[in-house]
């Protein structure tokens, strides 16, 4: 045993002076290709946000000059010079971002704190994609740390070079926009470069890289059992009471985001009551940028002033006092909100886009007044409209992901052929949605962009989707569109009251039409929405749910609740007629069943037809879900199966566990037979290493005879050696030293050992 | 030894040198060992070494006290084969031409005749060679080395096969020359034979009354046997692992002594190894051989500076601490 080893050290010493500069390539190689696994896996955030925001060309041009530059001035600048290059890289990107976001370059040099407090925002969580520039920010970004890092590792210092490539992550990391596998990449790759460094430095080889994959599988492992990455919460933090998985816990995950999910639940509970002159849809939040799976509100929110922004035109104002009935992290407003009033107001930030939100939780009890402008134009009026849209708004609100698929873009041309303004534009692409796609809570959420998925491969889905994707389209039409969140107007209880559920939570498309501002479109189709709503809340009556009704509401009939769909202050023309929202006149048919506001609606929504659409669904869909989350699983499994396995066999491999296994195994099996010569010496190591377990192993000084002699010494007090152990001795011998053996010898030799071996097993031995 | 003069089976290989089977070089070994331990009590190893030396085409020197068999056991080896035996007494005042030879002026011939010295002879004695100045010493030495004698211009080839057993005394180290390092290594093994314990030595008493058996000793081969049997001890295989083992323990003594085994020291123990390997009935090295001939092979080629070690203790640590294979 001990022979094999000190062979082997033997062997390993050889090599390594023969094939050092070989062993040192290699070495070399895997540093080199550790900090390019780390550049890449922040340049990939990057890339993701320029995926979203416009950029990806430019974003990978960019890098790939840096590490041309890189990798030519590594033999040409001393570091200091590179050290200076990069942060005049750094320096002119911040101030390109900063010019382009409106701020003179001047205030880099004075403004210190704006920009300390900018970076401090970013560092604690705030995601690079709610920053209004984020484009800009990512192409300023990107340059120094991609420089700076390719050009150490180029001139060997990977340690070093591992630096600013892990501080860039590491930022990333705490932004929140790279994920658990990209810092896990990153940070492998961060370890693997200076493992390769070091080996390098000191002379190791490339075998020794075993011990990195040990090291690398507990990172690994370590990783998935504690979460602590930033990016992602362990679960998303609701804004309003209730549990997660319903739909308005999915909208309002977070204050700066809006999620997209697969099935959702409804929530009857009451969340807050409205005394308004007008039924409208309570506004919760407002996003403006899309990110292919989800919304983002960019730019930074400011604490409310006292007024808020007026709407170009308007037909009126409207004055709502709502009253929380329970806590409530948003703040309900009809829009468009001018003033606030109460005492929440003094702790209220306003989004960039004049949406107000409390800055703690309101309680229940806690009311506040709104005044809000009514925009709500004729609809010959927004045809005339025209396209002379303020550059604010183009920048902001035509943005789609870059990733978008031309099939998308032509289905939208489709759709909005005969359209000659973005009223007919809007008008066209709501109906399309309405008529060709059916309402359904129970959906898997498809895989890449949602808007895309539920386009062109959906067949039903709820008003995440049905605004999403009209937002997108609306985009890519060329029309300022954006994504609303809130609740519809809720079940009307008195004149002037409403009484707003969990399960009235809604999501809607306001489109900018110039001299008017935002207006509303709701593409969900309302009849099919009102009815599974209505029946939810039919169950949690019977079921006797706690917190459903208000005193005032219990008593009125729920088929009254006034139509959900639709915001009744958004029609022009027939105000005591509610359902019929559409700026325009024409009533597509899924108008109709809106109509029907009344008890019989309800009715309607109960026929066994429908619910037992909803009842299949809702079984495909679970099965779906189930089906796809088994897959998610395994594919999980699978990959930290292998990293883990892989890190046991190196292990293994370190410690020489699978020689040891496979030396007890060889004791009793010889293996496959090959050259006599071969299998007489392996032979005589079985031999050997039965007399290491009996007696003692052979030193590594001593020659396999005088090793039998010395022990046959031993062993003749106990029991004498088998004579036979000298033939395999002389067998070991020839084909060791001498002309080698024949086929006879060598089995001679397997056969002595094999029944020494036996009649040696622990068990069989005895028996014998 | 009813049988003493085996008639070895001869066979001849591409080369056309004669060369004998290995069973056939053992079982002479064993003869020749055997008829020297008529005369030799003890000492069995030593005697085989001995024989090994012959066949390997070493040299061999005897470093002993006084009166232990050093020139019995070469008179002995020398009259066990039938081949020409030269004996040199070497004397304070012994003249390199006392061993190599003269050219004396015939008065018949008017001419020089070449009257040749004890060093022409297959196997010669060369006894108390400490005695003997280092200019005798070195025509000795040179002799060895090169297997020819030059004498006024003329070079002569020794007869083969020849060997040299030599015996130095180590007492009274003030009247001796000790043998220049350099030329111990032309020496393929430094002997001792040590006193005999008494059992040996009382049968050593009882076979010395009457004749000395010495003067009954019977030769139990030839000098043709002997060359071929060297030829054949030289084409014994070494491998590659042996190879390897042998300069790795010569580089063990190289780094742990200040001056260690010479190449030449590798090949001599290589060869020693080889006429072991015969002399066990194997056509091949295995480690062993090198590990019995080690001792005495290289122990005299090792200079120690510090005062505890000696070369003997070097090649001990050597085989202890060097791995096989």
């Amino acid at each position: 045993m001990s022979t094999k080893s000190s062979s082997h050290a033997g062997d390993r010493t050889v090599s390594l002076n023969a094939e050092g500069t070989v062993s040192a390539d290699a070495v070399r190689l895997l540093a080199l290709g550790c900090v390019l696994v780390l550049t890449a896996s922040y340049v990939s955030v990057l890339y993701g946000i320029t995926q979203v925001v416009g950029g990806s060309g430019s974003l990978f041009a960019l890098v790939g000059l840096m590490l041309l530059a890189a990798t030519v001035l590594a033999r040409l600048i001393r570091p200091r010079t590179a050290g200076l290059l990069a942060l005049t890289a750094a320096g002119l990107g911040f101030a390109y971002y900063l010019t382009s976001a409106g701020v003179e370059p001047g205030v880099v040099l004075t403004g210190t704190n704006a920009i300390v407090s900018d970076t401090v925002a970013l560092a604690t969580g705030l995601p690079v994609l709610r920053m209004v520039q984020a484009g800009v920010w990512t192409l300023g970004f990107a340059p120094a740390p991609v420089f700076l890092s390719w050009y150490l590792a180029i001139r060997g210092r990977y340690g070093l070079s591992v630096v600013p490539g892990g501080a860039a992550l590491g930022f990333l990391v705490l932004t929140g926009d790279a994920g658990t596998l990209v810092t896990l990449t990153g940070t492998l790759a961060a370890v693997g470069a200076v493992a390769g460094g070091e080996l390098e430095r000191r002379g190791g080889s490339i075998a020794q890289a075993d011990l990195l994959a040990v090291l690398f599988a507990v990172i690994v492992a370590l990783s998935l059992s504690v979460t602590i990455v930033p990016g992602e919460p362990a679960g998303p933090t609701h804004l309003v009471q209730g549990d997660s998985g319903t739909l308005e816990a999915t909208i309002d995950s977070a204050p700066q985001r809006s999620g997209i999910s697969g099935q959702v639940d409804l929530s009857p509970e009451v969340r807050f009551t409205v005394e308004s002159d007008r039924p409208s849809y309570w506004r919760t939040g407002v996003y403006d940028r899309f990110t292919g799976d989800e919304w983002v509100r960019t730019g930074q929110d400011r604490r409310y002033d006292g007024r808020l922004a007026d709407p170009p035109s308007s037909s009126g104002t409207v004055r709502q006092t709502v009253t929380a009935e329970t806590e409530l992290g948003i703040m309900p407003v009809a829009p468009q909100p001018l003033a606030l009033d109460g005492d929440v107001t003094r702790a209220t930030t306003v989004s960039r886009h004049d949406q107000p939100r409390p800055e703690t939780p309101l309680q229940e009890g806690d009311s506040y007044a709104v005044e809000s402008a009514v925009v709500d134009p004729d609809p010959d009026a927004l045809r005339i409209a025209g396209t002379s849209y303020p550059d604010e708004v183009t920048d902001h609100y035509l943005q789609t992901p870059e990733d978008t698929s031309s099939e998308f873009r032509e289905r939208t041309d489709e759709i909005t052929a005969d359209a000659d303004t973005p009223h007919g534009t809007a008008v066209a692409i709501r109906d399309h949605l309405r008529s060709s796609k059916g309402y359904s809570l129970d959906v898997s959420q498809p895989a890449g962009n949602v808007a895309e998925g539920f386009l062109l491969e959906m067949d039903e889905g709820y008003c995440v989707y049905f605004a999403t994707t009209m937002t997108q389209m609306l985009r890519e039409a060329g029309v300022p569109a954006r994504y609303v969140t809130g609740y519809t107007t809720g079940q009307q209880v008195d004149d002037g009251e409403y009484v707003v559920r969990g399960l009235d939570a809604h999501s809607w498309v306001e489109v900018y039409f110039p001299g008017h501002g935002w207006v509303q479109f709701d593409p969900t189709p309302g009849s099919s929405r009102a009815d599974v709503h209505t029946d939810r809340l039919q169950e949690a009556r019977e079921n006797g749910t706690e917190g459903v009704d208000t005193e005032d509401s219990e008593d009125v009939p729920i088929g009254d609740e006034s139509d959900p769909v639709d915001p009744p202050a958004s029609d022009p023309d027939d105000s005591n007629e509610p359902p019929s929202d559409d700026p325009t006149d024409e009533t597509d048919p899924s108008d109709d069943p809106d109509d029907g506001s009344d008890p019989d609606d309800s009715n309607n929504g109960t026929d066994p037809g429908d619910s037992g659409d909803g009842t299949g669904g809702e079984a495909t869909g679970n099965d779906d879900s189930l089906t796809d989350r088994l897959v998610a699983i395994g594919h999980e499994t699978a990959a930290l199966g292998l990293v883990l396995l892989v890190g046991l066999a190196a292990g293994a491999r370190r410690t020489d566990a699978t020689t040891r296994l496979g030396r007890t195994v060889g004791v009793y099996w010889h293996g496959f037979r090959g050259e006599p010569d071969r299998d007489a010496r392996r032979a005589f190591r079985r031999l050997e290493r039965l007399f290491a377990r009996q007696y003692r192993p052979r030193r590594p000084s001593e020659s396999p005879r005088s090793y039998l002699q010395a022990i046959s010494k031993t062993a003749a007090a106990e029991e004498s050696l088998d004579p036979r152990a000298e033939r395999v001795l002389e067998h070991y011998e020839r084909a060791t030293y001498g002309d080698g053996v024949g086929r006879a010898e060598a089995d001679e030799a397997i056969e002595i050992v094999d029944e020494l071996a036996r009649s040696r097993l622990p068990v069989v031995g005895r028996l014998r | 030894m009813t049988d003493a003069s085996p008639t070895p089976k001869r066979s001849s290989d591409s080369t056309g040198e004669d060369t004998l089977q290995v069973s056939t070089v053992e079982r002479l070994c064993a003869d020749i060992e055997a008829n020297v331990s008529r005369v030799i009590v003890g000492h069995d190893e030593v005697i085989e070494h001995v024989i090994t030396a012959v066949l390997g085409r070493g040299h061999v020197l005897l470093d002993d006290v006084p009166g232990v068999g050093k020139t019995m056991l070469a008179r002995a080896i020398a009259r066990s084969v039938d081949c020409t035996f030269s004996r040199v007494q070497f004397t304070p005042d012994l003249l390199p031409s006392d061993v190599t030879g003269v050219n004396v002026f015939n008065q018949k011939t008017r001419e020089f005749d070449f009257q040749s010295g004890p060093i022409f002879g297959n196997i010669v004695l060369g006894d108390e060679i400490n005695r003997a100045p280092p200019k005798t010493q070195a025509a000795l030495l040179e002799a060895m080395e090169e297997g020819q004698v030059t004498t006024d211009g003329t070079t002569r080839d020794l007869p083969t096969p020849f060997t040299v057993i030599a015996t130095q005394n180590a007492v009274e180290p003030n009247r001796t020359y000790d043998l220049p390092f350099a030329e111990l290594d032309r020496f393929m093994k430094k002997l001792h034979l040590g006193y005999p314990d008494p059992d040996e030595e009382a049968e050593l008493l009882g076979r010395t009354v009457g004749d000395h058996p010495i003067e009954s000793l019977e030769s139990v081969t030839d000098r043709e046997t002997l060359v071929a049997a060297r030829e054949t001890v030289s084409r014994v295989q070494v491998a590659e692992p042996v190879r390897k083992y042998a300069t790795r323990l010569a580089a063990y003594t190289r780094e742990n002594a200040h001056i260690g085994v010479s190449p030449r020291g590798t090949i001599s123990l290589l060869r020693a190894a080889q006429a072991r390997a015969v002399a066990n009935g194997r056509d091949y090295v295995i480690p062993d051989d090198l590990q019995v001939e080690a001792p005495v092979v290289m122990s005299h080629r090792i200079k120690t500076t510090g005062h505890d070690r000696d070369g003997a203790s070097v090649v001990e640590n050597a085989l202890e601490h060097v791995a096989v294979e």
